[in-house]
């Protein structure tokens, strides 16, 4: 029976990876258009892309917008985290379901908002306006990741540290911080990625002139049919995937521990 | 009785303003002691420890190391180093960084604290490992490391939270002869928590039971296994035969035991001078009797064993005398002609028992 | 921030633990709650007071039949994802080798790559000059019928997509069945099958709950992928949207459909957190 497993799960792996794979040969094809299998393969759309202003700008965007809010949440969100899982206090359940609120609501509800919203505050097709959307959409998961790694953090750590003489401020600074570092590090990561990928929102708001690589993308295959969009896949997937592996690496090292 | 270094006066501890998780415990402790708080899971003796290093303030009652009042006192300020359950070494710091922290803390000169680290390191053992990650380390290596951590700032006070939890049995027994040799060379005043009445026993100068948030008797190992003071402490200090029955003030020298009958006590046990009593006889102290000399002094009684549990170095036997349950454990070397089903006679001196008033068991039938 | 005992008892916990939440709180509020009132408040307030747009919804055939059709292409993905989806964590949560692994980074990798991308693939892959007419061709079957620009094509792309949700839902439940169950299944004699289905299933099912959820209420408000790969003869809700903003301009009614939808994806998360506790979803 675990044979029969294996294969579907290795099926359905293929059938998840597979799609993935095909753009790859794609981007260096010839063709103008979605050709497969490609008449031929050069590089010429890989050049094409690296001297194209509305790519290139939308690449910076996505960047600057993802870092920007990435910082964004961070500032609001770790704090957020310590105050929920080391105080006590009332109404934790409202303000849980606040804080889980960008998560629940879809995203085109959320992006019919903010074009309303931000344009009342002509901050539409600005980055301004996509940093903060951003930012607010990836609180709640950075906050789930820090909250997570606070609950599992070993009080003891601290009071050891203040038993050799090390105040509250002190203890926070040389061991709580340290040792959480991990974990607000990946709730970062997420909260680029998530930014970094976001389509909806960016379609709605972003305009032209913060257009991020998705809604160029997106609008590139609605109108066009550029095969620029291939090489900016294949550049995506490929990122994604050695951010994967690097994470693997990760993972395998505190597992060096002596008998 | 050594002039008290650190003092607890009636110290309370409520969590939620209706129980007691400490009740008005005192006990004094002498400068340079070993001194075990010893009970089950809940009984106080970790909270009574975590209040001596500040990380609980008591409910009321005081506390004072040296006369100096540390109740309030925050736990970075007082000096008193801990060793926790599970180590608690800093992840992201190596061996000999753990050991040096509380140092820099404290504020020792910067030129001595490279020196002071190692040769505590030196102390326990561990100077080729200085520069290893608390993860590259074993269990018995982290918990050595911890030791120096808790030593070198030279506290008051060492607390240890039941330090040798998670280690196996040899290597359990390796690190307690290791601890009591630091205390020797150290001369330091250490209080020990744990459950374990082998260990306290092996380990402590003084031995505090705590039962349900109170201490229920202090004293030395040899004073609480064989004079409890109560019966529980008699139960929880190991393997026990209890009896009830009543002293007649008339006869001094005597208990009427129930369903067994009188027998014989040494008259100057500080026992109650009449009344119901509790009588506990250790089953070590049970001696075979072979040929059935009855010398007039020893009491015996007859028993039926049900079962033999070998130990190696010695059997358990199980059964029963005039009904009542009893255990006696005997040497190996002198158990191999029992078997199940046999009647054998064992006897005991009367200074062998221990009375004390009569209370309910800790493990009812 | 430690652990020292609070001596200001329960006031300056509760000032301090709230001085620390409030900045993310404030900011949700202020930018993100306001905002979706904005979008409620429009639906019943453009051009004027009513509830217009929600009769015209809920009476219109048209659009009524959107509503059904999406819930129907929802519960349909649901399926698919749970049925492709059970066998492939199955086998990453119950093994600890490099199949594990390699299957971990394959599910990682496809969680994370953009919904556009994943989409973009499907393009060419259905696409009349994509490899399925090539294999068509190659079979010597001439010209595939039309794939792309379906519900077909639409319904697969969101199953692609949203699978490895599934997965990591599934898996996270999955990983933690003590394996000791299963052997002691067999122990006592249950052949592999009947222990799966005795001891493991039940087990994977708050996994099922978890994974299905998600996947239906992502499924519910997409819109990238209907929208590249689906027909306006097939609408799903958040098409209809698009076309109203887009092609009509019409605020107030776009309003109107966003706010079904999230009334929609409330409801079913508060009927999770009902039996299951929203926190599980997310744990």
């Amino acid at each position: 029976m675990e044979r029969i497993a294996l294969v579907l799960a290795v099926v359905v792996a293929i059938f998840l990876v597979a799609p993935l794979a095909i753009i790859v040969p794609m981007s260096f094809s010839t063709a103008i258009s979605f050709e497969f299998p490609p008449p031929g393969y050069w590089t010429g759309y890989y050049a094409r892309y690296l001297s194209d202003r509305s790519w290139l700008d939308a690449t910076a965007n996505s960047f600057i917008i993802a870092c920007g809010s990435m910082i964004l949440t961070l500032i609001v969100a770790v704090p957020a985290a310590f105050g929920f899982v080391r105080y006590r206090f009332r109404g934790k359940g409202a303000i849980n379901l606040v804080m889980m609120a960008p998560l629940i609501v879809p995203h085109v509800v959320t992006a019919l908002g903010y074009y309303g919203f931000l344009s009342l505050a002509a901050l539409t097709g600005t980055r301004a306006g996509m940093i903060i959307a951003h930012t607010v959409l990836s609180i709640p998961v950075a906050f789930l990741v820090v909250s997570a790694a606070l609950k599992g953090f070993d009080r003891n750590l601290e009071r050891a540290a203040m038993n050799a003489g090390a105040g509250p401020l002190r203890t926070f600074f040389a061991v709580t911080l340290p040792v959480l570092r991990p974990g607000i590090l990946v709730g970062a990561l997420f909260a680029f990625l998530q930014s970094f990928n976001e389509a909806v929102v960016a379609i709605f708001i972003a305009g032209r002139d913060a257009a991020t690589l998705p809604k160029k993308m997106f609008e590139s295959i609605r109108l066009e049919s550029d095969p620029v969009i291939a090489v900016v896949s294949t550049l995506l997937t490929g990122a994604i995937l050695i951010g994967v592996l690097v994470s693997l690496l990760f993972r395998q090292k505190p597992a060096a521990a002596g008998g | 009785m050594a002039e008290a270094y650190l003092r607890l006066r009636d110290v309370t501890k409520s969590y939620d303003g209706k129980t007691n998780a400490v009740d008005g415990i005192a006990i004094d402790i002498a400068r340079g002691e070993f001194v075990t708080l010893l009970g089950p899971s809940g009984s106080g003796k970790t909270t009574t420890l975590m209040m001596i290093a500040g990380f609980e303030t008591p409910t009321s009652g005081a506390i004072a190391l040296d006369g100096d009042d540390l109740t309030a006192r925050k736990p970075y300020h007082r000096n008193i180093g801990m060793v926790f359950q599970n180590y608690a070494l800093f992840p992201h710091m190596t061996a000999a960084d753990n050991v040096m922290f509380p140092l820099k803390m404290r504020r020792f000169p910067r030129h001595e604290i490279r020196a002071r680290a190692e040769r505590m390191l030196a102390l326990v053992g561990l100077t080729r490992f200085a520069d290893r990650y608390p993860n590259e380390l074993s269990g018995g290596q982290q918990q050595r490391v911890a030791l120096a951590r808790g030593l070198v700032f030279e506290p008051d006070v060492l607390l240890l939270d039941e330090p040798l939890g998670a280690l196996d049995k040899n290597l359990r027994q390796q690190m307690q002869v290791e601890i009591k040799r630091i205390h020797r060379e150290v001369g330091i005043t250490m209080i020990y928590v744990t459950h374990d009445q082998t260990e306290a026993m092996t380990m402590s100068d003084r031995i505090a039971v705590f039962h349900n948030g109170r201490i229920e008797q202090v004293g030395s190992p040899l004073e609480v296994y064989n004079r409890p003071a109560s019966r529980f402490v008699g139960e929880f200090m190991g393997d026990s035969n209890f009896f009830s029955g009543r002293i007649d003030p008339a006869r001094p020298g005597w208990v009427e035991l129930d369903a067994i009958g009188p027998v014989r006590i040494a008259a100057t046990d500080g026992s109650p001078p009449g009344g119901e009593v509790d009588l506990m006889i250790r089953p070590e102290r049970l001696r075979l009797e072979v040929f059935g000399a009855d010398d007039g002094v020893r009491n015996v009684f007859l028993m039926s064993i049900e079962d033999l549990i070998n130990y190696g170095d010695s059997v358990l036997a199980l059964g029963t005398a005039c009904g009542q349950p009893l255990r006696a454990r005997v040497l190996g070397s002198e158990a191999t002609a029992l078997c199940r089903g046999m009647s054998v006679r064992v006897s005991w001196a009367p200074g062998d028992a221990h009375i004390l008033p009569r209370s309910s068991p800790l493990y009812p039938a | 921030m430690h652990a020292v005992a609070q001596r200001g008892g329960w006031r300056t916990e509760t000032m301090a633990g709230g001085l620390m939440v409030a900045p993310a709180v404030l900011t949700i509020v202020a930018l993100f709650l306001v905002p979706i009132g904005y979008v409620l408040m429009l639906s019943v307030s453009d051009p004027s007071w009513s509830l217009e747009h929600y009769r015209r919804l809920f009476t219109v055939p048209l659009y009524a039949n959107v509503m059904l059709g999406t819930f129907r292409t929802a519960l349909i993905v649901t399926l698919a994802c749970l049925i492709l989806g059970y066998p492939l964590a199955y086998v990453m949560a119950r093994r600890n080798d490099a199949v594990a692994v390699i299957l971990l980074v394959a599910v990682g990798s496809s969680f994370w790559t953009g919904f556009i991308v994943r989409t973009y693939a499907w393009l060419v892959i259905l696409g009349n000059k994509g490899p399925v007419a090539a294999a068509y061709a190659f079979a010597g079957w001439g010209q595939p019928p039309q794939l792309l620009f379906t519900s077909f094509s639409a319904t697969l792309g969101m199953t692609h997509i949203l699978l490895p949700y599934m997965v990591l839902a599934l898996y996270g439940v999955m990983r933690k069945i003590d394996p000791s169950y299963l052997r002691a299944a067999e122990s006592l004699g249950a052949r592999p099958f009947a222990a799966f289905r005795r001891v493991f299933l039940p087990l994977s099912l708050p996994g099922v709950v978890n994974g299905s959820v998600l996947v239906f209420t992502m499924c519910l408000g997409f819109y990238i992928t209907p929208i590249l790969l689906g027909t306006p003869k097939d609408m799903m809700i958040s098409q209809l949207i698009s076309q109203q903003i887009e092609d009509l301009l019409a605020w107030g009614f776009a309003s109107a459909i966003a706010t079904v939808l999230l009334a929609a994806t409330v409801f079913l998360l508060a009927l999770y957190n009902r039996f299951a506790g929203l926190d599980r979803l997310w744990g």
